[in-house]
């Protein structure tokens, strides 16, 4: 566990009162037995159970003791027990969580099935079975709910080393001939640290619950001496006639559980969230830069061109916003995206991970994530105008218009599938919404377009569950899904990189089918621009959140922009020459919270100057072809940008 | 497609048919079929279970230091009645003819005999039975209705961060309820509801009213916590690939959460369900101390005060098989509930 | 370095109804000083051939050996050494990358020897030694798989496994981890076994080219050999399958036939004969006589047919045209 994890934990308001609390506790549990020990033994005949007095702020037990003094002076008892009880089930959990990693396999899956068996049955079970048996009292307590609580943190021992046994690091020490204790203290323990040490501060809380529990029964504590939860059996008898003397000791049990549990779950809380962050791109390694301009203005009339009017998509200045680390307070993955699809026609979009392609897609298809922000000064997405609808999806009409006349394909068929659910029911559930349709009309569609994808037996597949499946056939599937209606727009998100390279062939093939049978356009987005190149006709690349080059398939051997030239260097097909390096682009893409002002792609670039540091636009480099480049190349060059000389794939096919 | 032949060679023999021939093909489909076959290696796990079960609750009369007999009728016993005692007991008996004598015994629905009262411990089971399993039961009823559509609910709302005032008033005030123990909440109710509402009966177990008191504590902690999973789950099950897949068939936002996010956050609404349950199951012996509810939870505890441990043994007994038969049935239905699920792997 | 030969290796996961031989008797050799490049799908077993042989799966028959010398003990397995797929997952995120590397230098060694051979093998892939005590998280995606790379060759291995090292990089960093491997095979002479789905990537750094399908080995040989005359159909379909600019989706290859279009087969449960039957474009679905598919298994006899290719028409050139539907 490391110091910031801790600090953080501490800033989060409810972390820092469970540890002001945690600390009172203790330095009360330190000196209040010195302060009051024996004024809280004092009987005072003359008081026996009496309510609040301004003597007895709190009243006093059946012997005339003050209640307050005796909640105070208990604090040291009732944390040192459930302490020490804590301490027994971290020590006896780890050992037997550590065990199954350490003995060979047989005897570790005994280890773990008893563990099982364990964690089935209640803690508070366990400990009254313990108490039987190592006897009532507070030493047998302890040992009851150290026992009890064992097997669950055992059980958690053992899923976190697994799960991190599991991780490609540990194979990679145990192939590099690390020995097996060294793995468990270097590689094991230290990863799974973190949950260990969170769940045992929230133990600590629940067994000083337990502890109260088990003297509150009379199985613990016994008298003369007291804890919190005697004090609270004793006040219950009485709480009719001194109310206080029964809720003080509880109110001090709660504040005390709370602080463990709560301290725990804030560090849990910034564990957690370190670990999401963790998640994106780190921001380091890019050049310091200014601060990007402002929101680009809109480009009314971007580069002279007219909006097409048999478009079935038309983007303008298309931003996506979220909260976060930019200038702005606002980062922008998407940022001032054009972009128009004629019908029928097929586009493939082009781009690193990073470069804001899936995002352009989904938001053009209102799915962009809750917290995203989409903006844009045009958006007609097949004919219906998104523009200014705002946030209201809910409107009824909208959704049959979207529904039935945009298709999307996404990247992963395995989870793209409600898996409770049968596929023909959930293709049925398009016309059955949309459309009206019964069920057994509906299905009877969703069967026929099965076919239609040319999906084997397609009747009785329809009635099969998507796990039933193989990822080509959901894919299959998921395009069968956007044919249940007339689709104008088919778009596919990385529709085939989850599958094997024959399988991606076939759903390629369908989806270039469908579009020539049923008149669709297609929006293809892929990292592949081999791929893009055989299904599409026009070609977009993307860079950095921005349309950085656009061009007809037929025209990559004439790549204008240098980032889509170093693309196509960069990616060795079967008729690569062996003896020549790959072209490599040097860096990395930017950080889309501090990307360089005017050209994001200068950095990375070897033909960029001085000018490269003012926006460019995508300007006509040739007809159809147009670039974002002040130094756009010009016919079929060989050079690539790291200045290495590399071939490109010469003779380019229409697709 | 091949064309059938003769379709007797072709398709198994429908059903049982008369016995000679058609008899292996009934077995073998019966053989084959994942549900049985899931069925009996689920069964063969609580039996082993009980076993375990039975075994440790035997044990655990031997395993307490000194003589459980002297220590139950107190050191001033004269020494005859001990022995006396001890050979009705048959403690005398070597270790395996007195576990043999035990699991007997409960073959015959015979649990022992109380040490101090000398009753049949399955008396006093049965008479206390019903007071217990009532209360967890309704308990776990009010956990199940209030949990579940509060969770998706919060979920819902709380959707794609949104709403952070209502996600941080629900996650921190739940979390602070469900961390108080059960036996708390009934001291706080008791203050409450009956010593200064006066509304509530607060000790016995008397009519319809002398439950609310008792069912409150016993499920409004594990109604909160609940929630508070079932809102994580559904929040995970709306980040899936699949909810993404529902919205882009533009489907009215009732159906994605009905038909696409409820099944599929059901899985482990079922199984954290059965945990919360068995807790419930167990918790009550704190409740019914506070309560004074007559049930076993109060007489496992003052069996253990005075030591009667045959009383002990047999509660601790039924008790566990509660537990295991609940996660029986979660097991059970989580099967039912997910197509994906193990039975189908074989 | 030296030769590194599968023989017979087989590797089973579980029992009962979900058992599965992930791989099924694979014989395969790596040449002293070459690199050999293993290509399939998913699911084909080639990952796990290479688990087998550094001892991270069990093996359920057969033998690695290394220059004839079969691999027993842990020692011997260390003369292997593996590069993982997710570079992000492979390096422990609270270890140095330095200390990664000297986690893996065999032997004692002082503390700046150690140190020494940590920046050797740092420059040896081209990052700067200075960056030994970074962690992990502060490294790009290539930058990981550079010290991965490292951190295998400190073990100073006879032989290297990759596994799918580019797959999880985006494209434009594919490129120069590819040219590192080319680079490091010149400098150092590596013996190495380099696994991918990618058959232009295999073919752009391989010496000899084997394709595995359903956890065998279907054809083997040297690269050019094998990618310009392909012995066996998976091999062809495989080739036909990758996406290339000089060929349209609307040139038929003969897998486009709709006659193959159907579920591939399971791993739990291989298809009798010839594994590839149901999908072969010049098997029984579009060439009814050749029944000897389903009924015979190929593999025997493989070793004697060109490219040791298990098929039984491994001799005939294989048909290019679309058979009609």
């Amino acid at each position: 566990m490391r110091r910031e994890h801790w600090r953080a934990a501490l800033r989060n308001p409810v972390g820092a009162t469970a540890a002001v609390l945690l600390f009172a506790l203790a330095v009360l549990a330190v000196v209040a037995p010195m302060l009051w020990g024996d004024a809280a033994e004092e009987t005072d005949p003359a008081a026996l159970s009496q309510g609040s007095t301004g003597e007895h702020l709190l009243g006093t037990d059946a012997l005339g003791r003050d209640i307050l003094l005796r909640v105070l002076v208990a604090t040291r008892y009732s944390l040192g027990l459930a302490l020490l009880a804590t301490a027994i089930s971290v020590l006896v959990g780890v050992l037997l969580g550590v065990l199954p990693a350490v003995l060979g396999r047989r005897s570790g899956r005994m280890v773990v099935a008893a563990v099982n068996l364990a964690v089935a049955f209640p803690a508070l079970l366990l400990a009254l079975f313990f108490a039987v048996v190592f006897g009532v009292g507070a030493r047998g307590a302890v040992l009851a709910i150290g026992a009890a609580g064992a097997p669950s943190f055992a059980r958690l021992v053992q899923t976190t080393v697994s799960s991190v046994a599991g991780r490609d690091f540990v194979a990679a020490a145990r192939v590099a001939g690390v020995g097996r204790f060294r793995l468990v203290t270097r590689h094991l323990l230290p990863n799974a640290g973190e949950p260990l040490v969170v769940n045992a501060t929230v133990m600590a809380g629940s067994a000083l619950l337990a502890f109260a529990g088990l003297s509150f029964l009379g199985l613990g504590v016994q008298p003369p001496a007291y804890d919190w939860g005697r004090l609270l059996g004793e006040g219950l008898d009485r709480i009719y006639l001194n109310p206080a003397a029964a809720l003080a000791p509880g109110i001090a049990v709660v504040a005390a559980g709370l602080a463990f549990t709560l301290l725990g779950e804030s560090i849990a809380q910034v564990v957690g969230l370190r670990a999401a962050r963790l998640g994106q791109a780190p921001a380091d390694g890019s050049p310091a830069t200014e601060p990007a301009p402002e929101a680009p203005a809109a480009p009314a009339a971007a580069a002279g061109r007219q909006p097409d009017s048999d478009a079935v998509l038309a983007v303008e200045g298309l931003r996506v916003g979220f909260p976060g680390a930019g200038p702005d307070g606002w980062t922008y993955p998407v940022d001032g995206v054009d972009l128009s699809v004629r019908r029928g026609e097929t586009v493939g979009i082009v781009g690193e991970s990073g470069s804001g392609k899936s995002l352009t897609a989904l938001s053009v298809a209102r799915l962009a994530p809750e917290h995203a922000v989409v903006t844009a000064d045009r958006l007609d997405v097949a004919g219906i105008p998104l523009g200014g609808v705002g946030g209201s999806t809910d409107d009824a009409e909208l959704r049959r218009k979207l529904g039935t006349r945009l298709a999307m394909v996404f990247q992963d068929p395995m989870t793209s599938f409600n898996p409770s659910m049968r596929v023909g029911w959930q293709l049925a559930e398009v016309t059955r919404v949309h459309e009206g349709q019964g069920r057994r009309a509906a299905l009877a569609r969703a069967v026929d377009r099965l076919r239609t994808v040319r999906v084997p037996a397609a009747q009785r597949r329809a009635h099969q569950y998507p796990h039933e499946f193989s990822g080509g056939m959901r894919q299959r599937a998921m395009i069968a899904m956007g044919l249940m209606s007339e689709p104008e727009l088919i778009i596919a998100d990385e529709p085939t990189t989850a599958l094997d390279v024959t399988v991606q062939r076939q759903v390629l093939r369908l989806l270039k089918d469908v579009q020539r049978e049923t008149g669709a356009a297609v929006v293809l987005i892929s990292h592949d621009i081999a791929v893009v190149a055989q299904l599409c006709q026009r070609i977009v690349v993307m860079y950095a959140g921005r349309v950085v080059e656009e061009l007809p398939a037929g025209r990559l051997d004439q790549a204008a922009h240098p980032y889509t030239r170093a693309l196509l260097g960069s990616v060795p097909d079967l008729t690569t020459d062996r003896d020549e390096p790959l072209t490599t682009i040097p860096g990395r893409p930017p950080d889309p919270s501090d990307r360089p002002a005017g050209c994001s792609f200068a950095p990375r670039c070897s033909f960029a100057d001085d000018a490269c540091r003012a926006d460019p636009r995508l300007a006509v480099v040739a007809p159809g072809q147009r670039a974002a480049c002040w130094h756009p190349r010009l016919g079929p060059g060989p050079e690539a940008t790291s200045g290495e000389l590399s071939t490109l794939p010469g003779g380019v096919k229409r697709a | 497609m091949t064309t059938p032949s003769t379709p007797a060679a072709v398709t198994p023999p429908p059903g049982p048919g008369p016995a000679g021939s058609a008899a292996a093909g009934p077995r073998a489909s019966w053989a084959g079929n994942p549900w049985v076959s899931f069925l009996a290696r689920r069964l063969v796990r609580l039996v082993a279970s009980v076993v375990v079960l039975v075994t440790l609750a035997f044990l655990m009369i031997h395993l307490i230091p000194g003589d459980p007999v002297r220590a139950s009728l107190g050191i001033t016993a004269p020494p005859d009645l001990v022995e006396a005692r001890r050979e009705s007991l048959g403690l005398n008996d070597p270790l395996h003819v007195q576990y043999l004598d035990y699991v007997r015994g409960l073959f015959a629905g015979d649990l022992g005999t109380s040490m101090t009262s000398n009753v049949p411990v399955a008396d006093t089971i049965g008479q206390r039975l019903p007071a217990t399993a009532s209360l967890a039961v309704a308990a776990f009823v009010l956990v199940m209705l209030v949990a579940i559509p509060l969770g998706l609910g919060m979920a819902v709302l709380t959707r794609g961060g949104r709403r952070r005032g209502a996600e941080l008033g629900f996650t921190s005030s739940s979390a602070v309820v469900a961390a108080i123990p059960e036996f708390l909440l009934a001291v706080g109710l008791v203050f409450v509801f009956g010593v200064t509402l006066g509304w509530f009966p607060v000790a016995g177990r008397t009519d319809a009213t002398s439950y609310v008191l008792p069912v409150l504590a016993l499920s409004l902690g594990p109604a909160l916590l609940m929630a508070r999973i079932v809102r994580v789950e559904a929040l995970a099950v709306l980040g899936e690939d699949f909810v993404r897949t529902a919205r882009a068939k533009r489907l009215p936002p009732w159906r994605v959460y009905l038909r696409h996010m409820f099944p599929n956050a059901l899985t482990s609404t079922l199984t954290i369900g059965g945990l919360l349950l068995s807790g419930m199951i167990v918790g009550t012996v704190l409740v019914e101390n506070v309560f004074a509810w007559p049930g076993m939870g109060m007489t496992i505890v003052s069996s253990i005060l005075s030591k009667d441990y045959p009383l002990v043994q047999g509660i601790v007994l039924v008790y566990g098989v509660a537990v295991l038969l609940v996660n029986l049935v979660v097991d059970l239905l989580l099967a039912l509930a997910d197509p994906r699920s193990t039975i189908r792997e074989g | 370095m030296r030769e590194l030969g599968f023989h017979g290796v087989t590797v089973r996961f579980g029992t009962g109804r979900s058992a599965l031989t992930a791989v099924d008797g694979v014989d395969l050799t790596v040449p002293a000083g070459s690199v050999v490049g293993l290509v399939g799908e998913s699911g084909s077993g080639k990952s796990t051939l290479a688990k087998a042989a550094v001892g991270l799966v069990p093996t359920s028959g057969g033998e690695i050996r290394l220059d004839g010398a079969a691999l027993r003990t842990r020692r011997d397995r260390r003369r292997l050494q593996m590069v993982f797929q997710d570079p992000y997952a492979s390096l422990d995120p609270r270890m140095s990358i330095g200390a990664s590397i000297a986690e893996a230098i065999p032997g004692r060694v002082g503390r700046a020897d150690r140190a020494a051979e940590v920046s050797r093998l740092l420059e040896l892939v081209d990052l700067d030694p200075a960056r030994a005590r970074s962690l992990p998280s502060g490294l790009s995606g290539g930058q990981r798989q550079r010290v991965a790379l490292a951190r295998a060759l400190a073990a100073r291995p006879d032989v290297v496994l990759a596994d799918e090292i580019t797959s999880a990089l985006d494209v434009s960093v594919q490129g120069s981890v590819l040219n590192l491997v080319r680079d490091l095979r010149r400098q150092l002479g590596l013996t190495m076994l380099f696994i991918s789905h990618n058959l232009a990537v295999v073919r752009y750094v391989s010496d000899v080219i084997a394709v595995m399908y359903l956890g065998r080995i279907v054809e083997a040989g040297p690269a050019e050999q094998v990618l310009t005359e392909p012995r066996h159909p998976y091999t062809r379909t495989l080739l036909d399958a990758a996406p290339r600019f000089d060929a349209g989706l609307d040139d038929p290859v003969p897998a486009d036939s709709p006659l193959l279009d159907d579920e591939p087969p399971s791993p739990h449960d291989p298809p009798p004969g010839c594994r590839f039957h149901r999908r072969c474009p010049i098997g029984p679905l579009t060439t009814p006589e050749r029944t000897i598919c389903v009924e015979q298994d190929p593999q025997a006899g493989a070793a004697d047919r060109p490219h040791r290719a298990a098929c039984h028409f491994a001799s005939e050139p294989i048909q290019s045209e679309v058979p009609a539907p």
